[in-house]
C-alpha cells in the first residue's frame, strides 16, 4: 500500500498528467493573482481620486454658503453629491459619509444630521486613528486622499480644504467605503480561482491525452517484453508507429528486435527438433545395431540347428549362443524399458529410501577389495523424486564400481545447499579419457565390451526431467567426480 | 464717418427693444412667484400661465425668484407687472408705495393660513421650549410665517434667535424647512400651513416625518399683489380672470392643482394681525426696523 503511494511509483501518464496540471495550475494562478492585485490596485487609486474629485466639487460652490452661515445649501450639496447624478459615474464607489467641518471641527454640514448635529464638534464615532485621521484632514491645506478603517470595512476620504480670498474656511471629507473594491476583489479571485480549477480540468485532460500519446508505445514495448521475458514470441503484436520521434524510432527498433527474435526462437525450435529426431535417428540406429549384430548369429545359429537338428554337438555348442545374444537383446530392450518406466515414475520419498541403494552396491562390490563411502546428510524432511534419484545414484555408483581397480574407493555423499540438493558421486578410478567426454552421455556409447551405453544417457535424461543440472570432474589416473544438482521441491507441489 | 455710422447702428440696436418693450401691446405681462408656492411642477405653471394667457388675450410670463426680496425689488423696478408674495412684505411700508393688494387665495373657504412649528417624527420636542439649544430653520427672512411668526414667539419670550438657538439658518422656501426638520438637520422650524398641507397631500413622505408642536394664529393668506403702474385694464383684466377661475371647469382645475378655492377680493385689514405683530416684534428687536436695507440674511 505505501509504496502505491509512493511518486516513484506511479503511471507514467499520471506524472505527467500531474506535471502537466501542476504547471498549467501554477500558470493560470499566478497570472490571475496578478490581474487581481494590480486590479485591485487600480480601483484603489481611482476610488481615492472620485474621493478628492467629490470633495473639491463640493469645495469649490461651498465657500459663499461657509461665510453666509448658510448651512442648508452646504447639506443639500453634500445631499446632491451622493444623489446619483454625481456619482452616477462612479459605479461601485459608495459614500460612506461626508461632512464640512470649520477649521475648529465644527460640523458645517454632514451627511447624516441626526448623529452629527450641526455646530456641534465632530467626534470620530471610531477611535484613536479616526482622530488622528481627523486632524491630518483639518490640518491639509490642499485636497489629499486618506486611508482609513480597516479590512472589508476600510475607507478612502477625499478631503478637499474650502478657501475665500485665501482664507480657510473648513474642509470637506467625503469617505467611500472600499467595501465594494473589497467585493470586486474577492469576486475577482473568484473567477480567477474558477479559472484555475478550469485551467486544472484542462490541463489534467490534456495531461492525460498527451501522456497517453507518449506512453501507449511505451505500454505496448512493455507487454511485448514481458511476453518475450515469458517466451511468448507469437504474441507479440508489433508496436504501432505513429509518428517518426524518437519514440517512432524505438517502436521500431523494438518491432525489428521482436521479429528477429521470433525468427531466432523459430530457428532454435526448428533445430531442437531436427536435434530431437537425430537423437532418435540415432538411438534407432543404435537399437537397430545393437539388436542387428547379435541376430545375424543367432539367425546363422538357428540355421545350423535346423540343418542338424540331431547333432547334440550343435545344440550344445549353439544354444548357449542362442541364449547369449537373446540375453544381450533382453537386456538392451530391458534397459531402455527402465528408463522409460523410471521416467514416469513420480512417488515421492524422503532421504532415507537411498539407504536401500547401499544394499545393492554393497552387492555390486561382493567378494572385491572395494571400499564405499557412503555419506547421506540431507534431512529427513526434504523429499525428492525417489525412483528417479535412486536410479540416477544407483546407476552412477555401478559405474564408478565397475571401473574401479582393486583397492579403490567409491563414495557417496548427498547435502543440500540453500535451495538445491547436491549429491556426488566420487572414485579414484582411471577416470575419463578426454577424448571421450564429450559423448559419455549419449546413448550406446561405451567403452565396457557388455555394457549397453545406456546408463548415462539414462542419467543425464532424468536429471533434465527434474530441471536438475548435472557435472563432471574427472582426471586422468586420479577419478572422477559426478555431481548432480537439484532443485529441492515443494511439498504441496 | 463709417465708425459714427457703425456707432449709431449699436446704439439703435440696442435700444429698440426697450422701445419696444414699452409700446409693444404684446409685451407679456409678468407675473413673480417665491416660495410661496412648492417649488417644482414647471409644466404645471406652464399651463397656467397659458390659460391666463387665452382668458386675458395677452401672454403672461410667471417669473420665480428664491426670496421675497428679490421679487418685491423686481416690482419695484418695473421689471414684474404682479406678484404672489407673502403678508409680511405686503404690510411693510413704503415710500413710496409701488404695490396694491390685487386678491387673496381662499384657503379651506378663508383668505386664512397660520405658521406651524414642526419638529421631526421621531424627536421628543414638544414646546417651543424645548427648542432651546438647537438648531431652527426659518423660511424666508421676509417671510410672515416662516420668520416673522417665530420671531414674535421669541420676542414674546424676551430673547433672539441667536441667543435662544444654538444655530439658525434659511432655507428660501417652506417646503425645503420641511424637508430640512425631516432631515434632520434641523431640530425645528417654522412654515406655511398651507404649504405642509399642500406637501403632505403630493409629498407625504417628507411631512410625515415632521409634527407640529405649534400653530399659530390665522393670518391672511399670503396675497396677490399688482405694480401700482400697471395699466388699470390689465389690472382689472387680471381681477377678472382670477376670480373667474372658480366659475370655470378648466379654472377649477388649476384651483385643485394649487389645492385653493378661490381667488378673492378681500380688505387690506386682512393682514392687520400681521402688522400688530410686526410691530411687536420691531419694539423687541429693533434692528427689524433696518430689514428693508437688508438683502436676506440680517446681522448678527
Amino acid at each position: 500500500m505505501i509504496k502505491r503511494l509512493s511518486p516513484r511509483s506511479w503511471s507514467l501518464t499520471t506524472k505527467f498528467a500531474l506535471t502537466i496540471t501542476a504547471v498549467v495550475a501554477g500558470v493560470a494562478f499566478t497570472i490571475g493573482a496578478v490581474i487581481v492585485a494590480q486590479d485591485s490596485r487600480q480601483f484603489y487609486e481611482e476610488l481615492g481620486a472620485n474621493a478628492v474629485i467629490l470633495a473639491r466639487s463640493v469645495a469649490v460652490t461651498s465657500a459663499k454658503p461657509v461665510l453666509r452661515n448658510d448651512s442648508w445649501s452646504l447639506f443639500k450639496s453634500l445631499k446632491k453629491m451622493t444623489s446619483g447624478d454625481i456619482l452616477g459615474g462612479f459605479k461601485g464607489a459608495q459614500i460612506d459619509t461626508a461632512m464640512i467641518l470649520a477649521p475648529n471641527g465644527t460640523i458645517l454640514a454632514h451627511m447624516r444630521p441626526a448623529e452629527h448635529p450641526l455646530g456641534q464638534l465632530y467626534k470620530e464615532s471610531m477611535d484613536e486613528a479616526g482622530q488622528t485621521l481627523l486632524g491630518r484632514a483639518l490640518a491639509t491645506r490642499k485636497p489629499v486622499v486618506l486611508a482609513g478603517g480597516n479590512g472589508n470595512i476600510g475607507f478612502l476620504e477625499g478631503v478637499a480644504p474650502i478657501f475665500s480670498d485665501e482664507k480657510f474656511l473648513g474642509v470637506v471629507r467625503v469617505r467611500l467605503s472600499t467595501y465594494e473594491i473589497f467585493q470586486k476583489t474577492l469576486r475577482s479571485a473568484l473567477i480567477v480561482l474558477g479559472l484555475t480549477f478550469g485551467m486544472v480540468l484542462l490541463g489534467s485532460l490534456l495531461g492525460v491525452l498527451i501522456s497517453r500519446r507518449i506512453t501507449r508505445p511505451l505500454t505496448a514495448m512493455t507487454e511485448g517484453l514481458e511476453a518475450v521475458s515469458r517466451g511468448e514470441f507469437s504474441t507479440i503484436a508489433p508496436i504501432p508507429v505513429i509518428d517518426d520521434d524518437e519514440l517512432g524510432k524505438l517502436a521500431t527498433a523494438f518491432n525489428k528486435m521482436a521479429a528477429e527474435m521470433a525468427e531466432k526462437k523459430m530457428l532454435e525450435e526448428q533445430i531442437a527438433v531436427r536435434d530431437k529426431l537425430v537423437a532418435l535417428g540415432r538411438i534407432t540406429a543404435g537399437v537397430a545395431h545393437e539388436v542387428n549384430n547379435p541376430l545375424g548369429g543367432l539367425l546363422n545359429c538357428i540355421n545350423t540347428l535346423k540343418n542338424h537338428p540331431e547333432d547334440p554337438k550343435i545344440i550344445e555348442r549353439y544354444l548357449p549362443l542362442l541364449d547369449k545374444g537373446l540375453h544381450r537383446i533382453k537386456d538392451i530392450v530391458g534397459s531402455l524399458l527402465v528408463e522409460l518406466r523410471v521416467e514416469d515414475a513420480t512417488e515421492i520419498s524422503d532421504p532415507s529410501c537411498l539407504e536401500e541403494l547401499k544394499g545393492l552396491i554393497e552387492v555390486e562390490i561382493d567378494g572385491r577389495d572395494v571400499n564405499l563411502i557412503w555419506d547421506n546428510c540431507l534431512a529427513d524432511n526434504v523429499c525428492f523424486n525417489g525412483p528417479r534419484v535412486q536410479q540416477i545414484v544407483h546407476n552412477l555408483m555401478k559405474n564408478s564400481v565397475d571401473e574401479l581397480p582393486e583397492g579403490g574407493t567409491v563414495s557417496f555423499c548427498s547435502f543440500q545447499d540453500g535451495t538445491s540438493m547436491i549429491f556426488e558421486v566420487n572414485d579414484d578410478g582411471p577416470g575419463i579419457p578426454a577424448e571421450h567426454r564429450n559423448h559419455i552421455f549419449d546413448p550406446f556409447f561405451t567403452t565396457k565390451p557388455n555394457g549397453t551405453g545406456l546408463g548415462l544417457w539414462i542419467v543425464y535424461r532424468l536429471v533434465e526431467s527434474m530441471h536438475g543440472v548435472i557435472s563432471v570432474e574427472s582426471k586422468v589416473g586420479h577419478g572422477t567426480q559426478f555431481r548432480i544438482t537439484l532443485p529441492t521441491m515443494e511439498l504441496d507441489a | 464717418m463709417k465708425r459714427l455710422l457703425l456707432s449709431l447702428l449699436v446704439i439703435t440696436a440696442m435700444t429698440t427693444p426697450a422701445l419696444a418693450g414699452h409700446t409693444d401691446a404684446d409685451r407679456p405681462i409678468r407675473f413673480g412667484l417665491t416660495a410661496v408656492l412648492v417649488k417644482g411642477n414647471l409644466r404645471f405653471l406652464d399651463q397656467w400661465a397659458s390659460y391666463l394667457s387665452r382668458k386675458l388675450g395677452h401672454p403672461v410670463e410667471f417669473v420665480r425668484r428664491r426670496s421675497y426680496r428679490e421679487v418685491t425689488d423686481m416690482l419695484d423696478s418695473g421689471s414684474l407687472d404682479f406678484a404672489w408674495i407673502c403678508g409680511f412684505p405686503y404690510i411693510q411700508k413704503r415710500q413710496p408705495e409701488f404695490m396694491k393688494l390685487l386678491l387673496v387665495p381662499v384657503y379651506k373657504g378663508k383668505p386664512l393660513y397660520r405658521s406651524l412649528i414642526i419638529v421631526n417624527r421621531d424627536s421628543s420636542y414638544k414646546t417651543f421650549d424645548d427648542l432651546k439649544g438647537k438648531v431652527f430653520a426659518f423660511s424666508d427672512p421676509e417671510s410672515n410665517s416662516g420668520f416673522l411668526y417665530p420671531q414674535s414667539v421669541l420676542a414674546d419670550k424676551g430673547v433672539t434667535k441667536d441667543s435662544f438657538f444654538r444655530q439658525a439658518f434659511f432655507t428660501f422656501s417652506h417646503a425645503e424647512t420641511v424637508e430640512a426638520v425631516a432631515e434632520q438637520v434641523a431640530d425645528g422650524g417654522a412654515v406655511d400651513s398651507y404649504i405642509w398641507e399642500y406637501m403632505k397631500t403630493f409629498q407625504p413622505d417628507i411631512v410625515n416625518k415632521t409634527r407640529v408642536i405649534q400653530r399659530s394664529p390665522l393670518f391672511g393668506f399670503p396675497p396677490l399683489v399688482s405694480r401700482l403702474g400697471v395699466d388699470n385694464k390689465i389690472v382689472e383684466r387680471m381681477q377678472r380672470t382670477l376670480t373667474g377661475m372658480k366659475d370655470d371647469p378648466e379654472g377649477r382645475k388649476f384651483l385643485a392643482g394649487l389645492k385653493l378655492d378661490a381667488f378673492g377680493e378681500f380688505s387690506p385689514s386682512l393682514f392687520d394681525s400681521i402688522s400688530k405683530m410686526a410691530e411687536r416684534v420691531r419694539k423687541a428687536q429693533p434692528w427689524m426696523a433696518e430689514k428693508k436695507r437688508l438683502s436676506g440674511f440680517p446681522d448678527k
